[in-house]
């Protein structure tokens, strides 16, 4: 099947591992003598239990498999190879310390049920970022169970149901803007709740009057992104932290967007009570083509005594891994945190100090509001938030490019033979065709300017581009993925 | 932003101002040389996360940063490196679990039986309200598992072990199956069990799903590795099986992140949990790679989703890909082997010391239950003091029973000296 592997540039072909006879690994010497080297597994258990059949690996050497999976890679645009500028991603540049401080032998190599009195120094890094970010947000304590954003809201919404049932009241709802992550009203349904959905205003807010239509004593909470996914600032945020306290519910923010605050702003100063933080986002964890990251759950002080177990106390000097939380959600995930993920995060707000930390946030802003102005001349009439500025992320419809007979996905195609990432496609679902950027502080005006430039391109030779199936110039041709759907192959 | 007011840097007491890069590594490098000693600290301790070895090439190839940079494969046709790597993920799984489709990873093993339980909750449509789980199942999944639950009204009942053997007990689970599941079940076990015993599912299986309605059998494992060895659950014909993968080619990293492993029957497929990875053309007919079946995940299906699960394991997906192609057929096997055998070297030379005895007569792979027979020296104290002689003799169990792991990066003078250190601190 496979002629050779040249294709086209420095892209080669691979095909599935399937050779044989041959491994790759050098299995570590036991020191067993040879009559123990030469028995089976039936010498030792019953043989009703030995299997029979060896699971089909591939049978391959260590430089097969370097080259191959080096291949792969070669396949993937990355952050470090592309702008990649995935709206609510925030796919900002991954410092490299953080990956070797990450990968310190001791610690990569630590057992999570290493006795208390050993492990010290790690539990003091995890009680330290807990700190930080309580300064950072005004929040009073972050639970770092939730292995990703979604478990940390999850946990959240746990906290707010275990909330009303210490309170004797059970509260069915919980409002969710209609711009949300998905995430919002699947973890609602997860936790118990029925998510109510409220309808954003014309600026790309929401309204109070809006919001004062749904209150009802059976109003757990809100969910509210902030900025929110047209990367807008709820400007009204206070005032509807006011309108969800007094009538008894509580007020849950998305932190996913973070990177838009970060050292400038406090969110308890918003009247926020809980918050999760997606690791891998803000604080610079990478997103390892989908993970894993880390979701910590940060709660006002009243919430305290509901985060979930195991946590990291620490009295008469001495850090421990604590159970005793009174009315705890209970257990997330198996040990205590996603470590690593913690390590990075750590280091990254080591390595930009509190004299650097608000800037992280200001360049963001300015290099979204860049895009937004330049981006909104090439694309007339498709930024439905024009007059405003936006924050870490700006929003375009696909007005424009109607006009010219193609659509978002088409657009998005076209973008990557250009040499970038597409922006996030039909999110949020309430922006026509929506093209949603997200820049990052990380990015040169330079690279901006390459990609605006793409952009005005595009639009230029759109008649000529429209003809082409795009992307030509990647390894594979557009993914068929109707056929993929038609008839799935798993494995 | 309004009438928000801005951060007054004095505010941030704990953050000190920047660190140079140089001292940045400092820090931290004093951090590790003060944690226990990767080099001179034996591990025997396992509980659901285990301490394999990891070739160098893992680390040299998941250290590309095409791997780890980029973000969930939303753009197929720029992302068929994560993608592919992913399909061969799930085809080993698949492989060595025995089941036909294995999902693109969850974020660990307890998330994991979590999803898998709640899966099961909705193939039933509103009829199952009892989870039975076997007392062998890893106490810290069974709470991950009550925190998803907690709020509904289904049932969890546990399945006690039998006194002798440590596995399931099937007279017990039978009597529960009978008195409560007449309007479905599921039945949930771990394979090798918690303390470390292989259940026999050979005989479980067909009592299972002998009942009406047919209950689910959900088979958990946190030591996969086992399944070198042993069979895996989808040779017993177990509906769905949901487990830890950490032991593929991924650190400890003091519990997280981890590897969750999820695959079931493919009737199941459409009610699974996470994005699965699929084959299929592109516009020049060539192989190509997508996620498929997305409309049951949460950026399409929203409230009505399978699974609030968007970020999962994936970097950790292609480590054990990465790992498993290492090993092949032959590797994997041998190694697998090679815990069953210095596990049991390791446990017949502790009970020749007559300083401990063997809690379950159920065959084990890697783990083993012990009780310390000198009742002045609890299991707390005797970790404690082989800890201070750089082993990491175990988990606590009890406050006489202690659960021992050994793998293939325990040799045998590793096995001499926990010998020799457990004779001095207990007499």
């Amino acid at each position: 099947m496979l002629k050779f592997p040249g294709i086209k540039g420095l892209f080669f072909d691979e095909e599935l591992l399937i050779s044989k006879g041959v491994m790759g690994i050098s299995i570590p010497c036991s020191g067993l003598n040879s009559s123990d080297l030469k028995k089976s597994g039936r010498a030792y258990i019953d043989k009703k239990f030995v299997r029979k059949k060896a699971p089909r690996l591939p049978e391959v050497s260590e430089p097969t498999v370097i080259r191959h999976f080096t291949r792969l890679s070669s396949w993937n645009m990355s952050v470090d190879s592309v702008f990649y500028p995935l709206g609510s991603c925030t796919m900002k540049y991954n410092p490299k310390i953080n990956e070797c401080i990450a990968s310190l032998g001791n610690m990569k190599n630590l057992h999570p049920l290493t006795p208390d009195f050993l492990v010290q120094p790690a539990l003091k890094i995890i009680h330290d970022f807990n700190l930080i970010l309580c300064e950072l947000t005004g929040l009073a304590e972050f639970g770092f169970a939730p292995q990703a954003g979604a478990a940390g809201e999850f946990s959240g919404l746990k906290i707010i149901r275990k909330y009303f049932d210490s309170n004797g009241e059970s509260r069915k709802i919980i409002l969710i803007p209609d711009s949300s992550h998905g995430t919002n009203p699947a973890s609602s349904v997860l936790a118990g709740f029925t998510p109510v959905e409220i309808k954003t205003g014309k600026d790309g807010t929401l309204n109070v009057e809006d919001v004062k239509k749904y209150i009802s004593k059976d109003v757990a909470g809100i969910m509210i992104t902030n900025p929110n996914t047209f990367g807008i600032f709820e400007k009204d945020i206070k005032k509807i932290s006011g309108i969800m306290h007094e009538n008894g519910s509580l007020v849950y923010m998305d932190g996913a967007n973070f990177n838009a605050f970060i050292g400038n702003v406090r969110i308890s100063d918003m009247g926020i009570d809980m918050v999760q933080f997606n690791l891998h986002k803000t604080f610079s964890a990478p997103h390892g083509g989908g993970g894993p990251g880390s979701g910590a759950i940060g709660v006002a002080d009243f919430l305290k005594k509901y985060l979930p177990v195991p946590y990291v106390s620490f009295s008469n000097a001495r850090y421990k891994i604590s159970e005793d939380k009174e009315r705890t959600i209970g257990r997330i995930a198996p040990f205590l945190c996603n470590f690593a993920i913690i390590v990075r995060a750590y280091a990254y707000l080591l390595s930009l100090g509190r004299d650097n930390i608000s800037s992280v946030s200001e360049i963001a802003i300015l290099n979204a509001n860049y895009i937004k102005k330049k981006l909104g001349k090439i694309l007339k009439d498709s930024d439905p938030f024009e007059k405003g500025l936006c924050m870490h992320e700006c929003v375009f419809n696909d007005a424009a490019l109607e006009k010219s007979d193609i659509s978002t996905v088409e657009f998005a195609k076209l973008l990557i033979d250009y040499g970038f990432h597409p922006p996030t496609i039909y999110f949020p679902k309430n922006i026509h065709g929506a093209i949603m950027i997200e820049p990052t502080e990380t990015e040169s005006v330079k690279t901006l300017d390459g990609f605006i430039k793409a952009v005005g391109a595009i639009k230029f030779k759109i008649k000529k581009l429209k003809a082409i199936k795009s992307p030509q110039k990647t390894k594979v041709g557009r993914v068929n993925e109707v056929l993929a759907n038609k008839h799935p192959i798993f494995k | 932003m309004g009438d928000i007011p801005l951060i007054d840097e004095s505010l941030l007491e704990t953050l000190s101002s920047c660190m140079d890069e140089k001292t940045l590594y400092r820090f931290f490098s004093d951090i590790d040389s003060n944690l226990p000693d990767k080099n001179k600290f034996s591990i025997f301790a396992g509980g659901g996360i285990y301490n394999h070895f990891i070739p160098s090439a893992v680390d040299s190839l998941i250290s590309r940063s095409e791997f780890y940079t980029p973000y969930t494969p939303y753009q197929p046709e720029v992302s068929q490196g994560t993608l592919f790597a992913l399909f061969e993920f799930q085809s080993m799984i698949a492989e060595i679990s025995g089941m036909d489709v294995v999902n693109a990873s969850m974020y660990d093993g307890a998330e994991s039986l979590a999803e898998a339980v709640l899966m099961s909750i909705r193939l039933c449509k509103g009829n199952n309200n009892l989870i039975l789980i076997s007392e062998g199942v890893n106490p810290r999944f069974v709470s991950v598992v009550k925190t998803f639950i907690g709020d509904t009204d289904i049932k969890i009942e546990n399945v006690v072990l039998d006194d002798k053997t440590g596995r399931t007990n099937i007279e017990d689970l039978k009597f529960k199956l009978k008195s409560k599941g007449k309007n479905g079940a599921t039945v949930v076990v771990q394979q090798p069990n918690y303390f470390g015993v292989i259940e026999d599912l050979e005989e479980l299986e067909p009592v299972i799903h002998g009942f009406n309605p047919r209950p689910f059998l959900i088979v958990s494992s946190t030591e996969p590795y086992s399944f070198g060895v042993i069979s895996p659950p989808g040779f017993y014909n177990a509906d769905i099986f949901a487990g830890e993968g950490n032991s593929f080619g991924n650190y400890m990293n003091f519990g997280g992140p981890l590897l969750g492993l999820f695959g079931a029957k493919k009737e199941y497929v459409r009610q699974m949990p996470g994005r699965i990875v699929g084959k299929t053309k592109d516009s020049r007919n060539k192989d190509a790679y997508s996620f498929i079946l997305s409309t049951r995940e949460q950026h399409i299906r929203r409230g009505a989703a399978t699974s609030n699960i968007c970020t999962n394991s994936s970097l950790n997906a292609v480590r054990a890909a990465i790992y498993l192609s290492l090993c092949s057929k032959e590797g994997f096997s041998e190694i697998s082997l090679l815990n069953l055998k210095l596990s049991h070297i390791l446990k017949e030379k502790l009970l020749k010391t007559k300083l401990f005895k063997l809690l379950y007569s159920g065959d084990f792979f890697n783990e083993f239950s012990l009780r310390i027979l000198n009742s002045s020296v609890n299991v707390a104290k005797f970790i404690k003091e082989m800890a201070k002689r750089e082993i990491l003799a175990g988990i606590e169990i009890s406050e006489s029973d202690i659960l021992i792991s050994v793998t293939e990066n325990n040799s045998l003078s590793d096995i001499d000296g926990y010998i020799k250190n457990a004779k001095a601190v207990l007499t």
